[in-house]
């Protein structure tokens, strides 16, 4: 699987997975499957956070486009944990966030590879002042607490297995005790009770939530030991019973085994027993149903009437659950799919380039100075993956390269959604028109966007404009820096020699390189 | 100690290859999403909470030990 996200998440998957970098589109690698993981930005003032939302949504949907429809893409809804609430009845984030996951409802609708997870379900089930923990946050922009990866991780397994489950077909269903209080041959069709104070209004509530799955296409059936008269007299007489000759697709009411009845409802409707799902309050029945029909579904059955409504939750949950709407409920699909492509003709961006172009990004490289060298030497000890020679300065050393007259610049990078500040650095020796590159690096933040060949030709310029022609460049491996490997090929450069993994490159360069125009650059 | 600390480190680091010569440097897994994981889960089993200049030091497992040690003693 393949994550999109803006924030540290990885420890809520598995080894396996891989993430994109932060807030980054711009690479699909290829995978099994996709994900969106992305989560409000933890921000003060809301009116940037409503900007930097809708980029997230420009941003899902043309990534959504990008995905093959073979593939499965999961996207998690947009939540806000930060939820800042200076002024009461300031919902524009709030507002913000549910358009986007409105957008998400279309896409899904649209896109029969999208799957919808709603991650505020997740969250409903732990305390908001336990979903973040601000020193992870502050130290590793980690936005869900730590303590929650566990109980994250066995929520997502149970959905990723949910996935795969086969919706049952059909259901069968007992009667006295079971649908209505009591037994209709004893107490009568006005004695038994499936209406007004409890036991009643259980059984009644249970029989609603029998007609919705009726409705959302599964094929209900009785199978119960009664005389047929009376059930038929019940039906046409008792105003309260929800479940009658409308709903149910076959019956079997008589006082034959229920195991032969069960195997005569799957022929009639010719649907396999392993399709159906036998609910009945008996436990000799069940038990029989068990032994003689291993592949129904026997679920046991709750011992007091109120617990009716958990147990008919988690028939549901294990049986009845479906991700699409059947064809029944072919219209209202039809009315999500128009809304979809009003979606899709909104759309502002077609492809990653005017994407990019949107953002408005401004690469700022800035010489080294007294305020931006103890960032570029605190770059050098912490940037591991983006770091070509990972070459660790003090101050004092990146100090001295300027007083030799070495070529020590930093980037800063902006976008129309903010400011990531300092995020790379270069140092360069030079000797007359020739230089080497000692060190490069760039924070994973800025990665995806091809700011790094940008930045690496602006300075190449630079140089070449100050009469420097010949220019060499080192890559040392690391365990970390594999991502990198080829950078200087990228570039242009031509390697020179390989021993034990350190690439030695030259360049030669008669004319200035074209710099991307994606980006509005400045140097000094 | 040393012993819990070696087995949350195997766990964590997903390998058996745990010394107290362990360190960032010399083993492959100890990246910085690693690491945070290696904290949370000394944080929970000691049941300590680490400070971030702390974390930021707990490098190697004789840096880890000596923390850890400072914070239960």
């Amino acid at each position: 699987m393949f994550v999109f996200r803006n924030y540290t998440i990885e420890s809520l998957f598995d080894e396996s997975v891989k993430f994109s970098g932060y807030g980054d589109i711009s690479v699909l690698p290829d995978s099994d499957c996709y994900a969106w993981f992305y989560n409000a930005p933890i921000v003060f003032d809301a009116k940037r956070a409503v900007d930097e939302i809708a980029g997230i949504g420009d941003k899902l949907f043309m990534i959504c486009e990008m995905i093959p429809s073979s593939k499965p893409f999961y996207i998690f809804s947009l939540e806000n944990l930060f939820p800042l609430h200076i002024c009461e009845t300031d919902n524009r984030v709030a507002e913000a966030i549910a358009a986007i996951n409105k957008k998400a409802i279309e896409l899904s609708v649209q896109h029969h590879n999208v799957r919808l997870i709603d991650f505020g379900e997740f969250l409903s089930h732990h305390k908001p002042q336990d979903w973040m923990n601000w020193k992870f946050y502050f130290i590793s922009q980690m936005v869900i607490n730590p303590i929650l990866v566990s109980d994250f991780k066995e929520w997502w397994g149970k959905k990723l297995a949910s996935f795969t489950q086969v919706r049952k077909k059909c259901l069968v269903l007992d009667l006295d005790n079971t649908l209505w209080d009591g037994v209709l041959g004893e107490d009568g069709i006005s004695g038994i009770k499936m209406s007004g104070d409890y036991p009643g209004n259980a059984f009644m509530y249970f029989q609603e939530g029998v007609m919705a799955l009726a409705n959302s296409g599964i094929i209900i059936t009785v199978c119960s030991k009664n005389n047929e008269a009376d059930v038929k007299e019940l039906w046409e007489r008792n105003p309260f019973i929800k479940i009658g000759p409308q709903q149910i697709a076959a019956y079997r009411i008589n006082w034959n085994s229920k195991a032969d009845n069960i195997r005569e409802l799957a022929k009639e409707l010719n649907i396999g027993l392993d399709s159906m799902v036998f609910v009945d309050d008996n436990p000799t029945e069940r038990e029989l149903v068990r032994q003689q029909l291993p592949m129904v579904s026997v679920p046991e059955f709750p011992q007091r009437p109120y617990e009716l409504m958990n147990f008919y939750f988690k028939l549901v949950d294990e049986y009845f659950q479906t991700y699409r709407l059947t064809s029944e409920d072919q219209n209202k699909t039809e009315q999500y799919k128009a809304n979809a492509r009003r979606v899709l003709e909104q759309a502002r961006f077609t492809d990653l380039t005017d994407f990019i172009k949107s953002l408005d990004i401004r690469i700022d490289i800035i010489a080294a100075n007294e305020f931006n060298v103890p960032r570029i030497a605190q770059m050098t000890q912490k940037t591991n993956q983006f770091n070509l020679t990972t070459y660790r300065y003090t101050e004092a050393d990146i100090n001295t390269f300027i007083e030799n007259g070495d070529y020590v610049y930093c980037i800063s990078v902006r976008d129309k959604f903010g400011d990531n500040g300092i995020t790379g650095a270069i140092i360069i020796k030079r000797d007359g028109n020739t230089a080497d590159i000692d060190s490069l690096l760039l924070s994973c933040r800025i990665l995806g966007k091809d700011i790094e060949t940008a930045f690496v030709k602006t300075i190449l310029n630079k140089l070449f404009s100050e009469g420097v022609t010949e220019i060499k460049a080192t890559y040392i491996p690391t365990l970390k820096n594999g991502q990198v490997v080829e950078f200087y090929e990228k570039i242009g450069f031509q390697l020179q020699s390989e021993e034990n993994g350190i690439k030695i490159y030259q360049l030669s360069m008669n004319k200035q390189f074209e710099v991307s125009e994606l980006y509005t650059i400045t140097i000094n | 100690m040393d012993k819990r600390i070696i087995e949350i480190m195997q766990r964590v680091f997903d390998t058996q290859d745990i010394t107290i010569a362990t360190n960032q440097n010399n083993c492959e897994k100890w990246d910085s999403l690693h690491h945070l994981n290696l904290i949370v889960e000394l944080e929970t089993e000691f049941d300590v909470e680490f400070e971030p200049e702390e974390i930021a030091e707990m490098k190697s497992f004789e840096t880890v030990r000596s923390i850890v040690k400072s914070k239960i003693d």
